[in-house]
């Protein structure tokens, strides 16, 4: 399992698009997908999920990725969350 | 921000069917423009659209959350329609559409709409709530149901952010306020009282500093306002007052604070706050035995011994409260001189009491033993521990297998104490060493190796611990013929004790057996001995009860009177649940009161010629007086030995040495 953590720097949060965007993208690996946020954890593959976990801008989450493609969701989950508007 | 507060009944429009997604979104514009939510319709709409644009706010599972900043609107609103035919709304996980919210935030609004995505996604993620609402006949119930589930998972926060509001303004713009929520599980042996005022006593110190709590109450009356795994999942961390075992492989890898129930009434500040500053211990459940989840809080392992028996004395009460009443309502419709050694049976009416009393006797020592076995090792010892139990009751042996003639002694309580807690660590055991095996195998665990194997392994332990009980009877019946020419008193003590050593066991049944020989040779004196022993232990309990109240809890005290009943009608099982959960105590004191109620019997030259004890057959005792003092005496220095054994519980609970 590989992890990192990222803060979200998106003014809105991360709402309901940069979510859609995230959790699409996440679907495609084969890896779990985990976002720990406040002392929990949201299946990050899940857009339910994401919204759920309501994250704010300037909040510090950890995702942590676990499976055989595990950088590659890695690289790409931390991609998503600092760029997506 | 509450959902509910949001959603006026005006705004909310069910069953609708349009023909296309902008006639739905109109519907649910308007409807905002209504309540007063927007003020420049054409502008909001204008917002939506470009919004959507952006990319679908379908979000699955049938729920669509189409929403706007906008300068257009007015205050933060929401709107909500249904549809149960559903519609295509580009979903992202391609299905149509049925639920349907529209969000109107301010374009100044912060975080707000966030929070309400936030929170709408959080209810709407429970399937069974989006068919509620999907079912809503009215607006009215369509809003009562998102009110209970808000209430649900929200209840808390809501009520404590009502009692501050303005600190819980002002920070929230400046920094995201990190809430704290803690799940917690009450629990009592007697679950009436203590319970819900620990359960009260954490609510209400957590809403006093800001933090979520929710206390899942385990009650005589089953579990209420049981923790959701979802709940759990939320939680920062887990407390646990409790005096009996409660549930714990749902807690795995939580942080947790164990402690008595005690501490839940009294300290619940001190428990709330071990979780809200992190410095409480993480819970592993793999592995972790009982012994050590209670290291925290707990009074180690003499604590947890006690809960292990508690929570199997708790679950036999019934059995034995019920099954004794029946039974001494046999007695009390029979007639004694149809058939003495058929005492109970004889009549129709006695005989229907009497089965349906003895089936629940049947079950008191199987439920000990399951119930400490599962307080051990969870839900798997429950099986493990219960058929260890009911082993022990049969006496079964390896040799009895092959000779049906062999001596078949029930193992009594005794025997039932051990096969609980040999049940319950032969469970852990295997759950220990199952770890080791291939992920894949998981599912088969609980369904076929812990019962397989656990109940094999029971089996075969008690086949091989009876035998020593067998043994033992044999070693006993030896030795008492052995006695026959001692002094009738001493005979007296030895047999009287012997009743109340393991009541139904070993030691009472070479006592009885003593007994019923001596009158087939004539000797009526010996019998009375033996029976006016087995009367002492219920009554010696409940004189206690009565007299030194502050030795028992409150349930102990209850079923104190009924031990007046079973011991003036010789059913000495009425003192097993008072002997399991202490019975370094309880024990000694039956013995010493049964001795002397034994040694005075023979002292008076009692004698009672049928094989069988209790007020019922006092009309065939020889000097009743005597043996009404012999009774009594052994009684109340049996209850007077507990109440100087037995300390209060207050100073029990470890306040003063």
């Amino acid at each position: 399992m590989t992890s990192k953590k990222v803060t979200v720097t998106n003014p809105e949060g991360l709402h309901m698009r940069p979510a859609g965007v995230f959790t699409k993208a996440m679907s495609a690996f084969e890896s779990s997908i985990n976002i720990k946020f406040n002392g929990q954890n949201y299946n990050g593959k899940s857009i339910m999920n994401v919204l759920a976990a309501g994250i704010k801008c300037g909040s510090e989450i950890e995702i942590e990725c676990d499976g055989s493609d595990e950088q590659a969701a890695l690289d790409k989950a931390v991609e998503i969350v600092q760029t997506a508007e | 921000m509450k959902v509910i507060d949001l959603l006026k009944e005006s705004a909310i429009t069910l069953n609708m069917a349009p023909s296309s997604k902008e006639e739905l979104y109109d519907k649910l514009i308007d409807m905002h423009c209504g309540a007063g939510n927007v003020s420049d319709k054409e502008a909001f709409k204008k917002d939506i659209a470009k919004r959507e644009e952006e990319g679908p706010t379908a979000i699955g599972d049938g729920v669509a959350i189409p929403h706007a900043k906008s300068e257009a609107v007015a205050k933060p609103g929401l709107s909500a329609a249904t549809v149960p035919a559903g519609i295509d709304l580009d979903a992202m996980d391609g299905a149509p559409s049925n639920l349907v919210f529209m969000i109107a935030a301010p374009k100044q609004g912060g975080d707000m709409h966030l929070e309400v995505l936030s929170r709408l996604t959080v209810m709407l993620m429970d399937e069974s709530f989006r068919k509620k609402l999907l079912d809503s006949k009215t607006p009215k119930e369509f809003l009562k149901h998102i009110d209970e589930k808000e209430i649900e998972k929200y209840g808390a926060e809501d009520a404590a952010a009502a009692q501050k509001p303005e600190p819980a303004a002002q920070p929230q713009e400046a920094q995201p306020k990190k809430k704290v929520k803690i799940v917690a599980v009450t629990a009592c042996p007697t679950g009436i009282a203590h319970t819900f005022m620990a359960a009260e006593a954490l609510e209400q110190k957590a809403a006093e500093l800001g933090y979520e709590i929710k206390v899942e109450t385990n009650g005589s009356g089953g579990a209420k306002n049981v923790l959701t795994a979802r709940d759990i999942a939320e939680a920062d961390g887990v407390i646990i007052a409790a005096d009996k075992n409660v549930e714990m492989a749902r807690f795995d890898g939580k942080k947790m604070v164990q402690s008595k129930v005690s501490d839940g009434i009294h300290k619940p500040g001190e428990l709330i706050e071990k979780i809200a500053s992190g410095s409480a211990g993480v819970y592993s459940h793999k592995g972790g035995s009982a012994s050590e989840s209670t290291e925290e809080g707990g009074d180690g392992i003499g604590h947890s011994i006690y809960k292990h028996l508690m929570n199997g004395v708790s679950h036999m009460l019934p059995f034995v409260v019920g099954g004794g009443i029946l039974i001494a309502l046999a007695f009390l419709f029979d007639n004694y001189e149809i058939d003495p050694s058929n005492f109970g049976m004889n009549t129709p009416l006695a005989a229907f009491f009497k089965t349906i009393g003895d089936t629940a006797f049947g079950f008191m020592l199987p439920i000990l033993a399951g119930f400490i076995a599962m307080s051990i090792a969870d839900r798997p010892g429950l099986a493990v521990g219960f058929v260890g139990g009911a082993l022990a009751v049969a006496g079964t042996t390896f040799a009895s297998l092959v000779n049906p003639e062999a001596n078949v002694v029930s193992a009594g309580f005794l025997g039932a104490l051990f096969a609980g807690f040999v049940g319950g660590y032969i469970t852990l055991g295997l759950e220990k060493i199952c770890e080791k095996l291939p992920e894949a195998l998981e599912g088969i665990k609980p369904v076929l190796i812990y019962p397989l194997i656990g109940i094999l392994l029971m089996g075969v332990v008690m086949f091989l611990f009876n035998p020593i009980i067998g043994a033992l009877n044999t070693a006993l019946n030896n030795g008492l013929n052995a006695m026959n020419g001692a002094s009738k008193i001493v005979l007296g003590i030895v047999l009287g004790g012997m009743m109340s050593i393991d009541m139904g066991g070993p030691f009472n049944k070479a006592a009885y057996v003593f007994g019923t020989a001596a009158i087939a040779e004539g000797n009526y004196d010996i019998m009375a001995a033996v029976m006016v022993g087995g009367m002492v232990p219920p009554l010696a309990i409940a004189l206690c009860t009565t007299f030194f109240k502050n030795r028992f809890t409150p349930s102990e005290r209850k079923s104190g009177v009924v031990n007046y009943i079973m011991g003036l009608c010789f059913i000495s099982e009425g003192a097993i649940p008072y002997a399991a959960s202490d019975p370094l105590r309880v024990i000694p004191s039956c013995i010493v009161g049964s001795a002397v109620s034994g040694a005075l019997s023979m002292a008076f030259g009692c004698t009672l010629m049928a094989p069988h004890g209790g007020i019922f057959v006092f009309p065939v005792v020889g000097n009743v007086l005597g043996y009404l003092i012999a009774l009594v005496v052994g009684s109340v220095v049996g209850a007077l030995m507990l109440a100087l054994l037995k300390k209060p519980l207050g100073e029990k609970a470890g306040l003063k040495k």
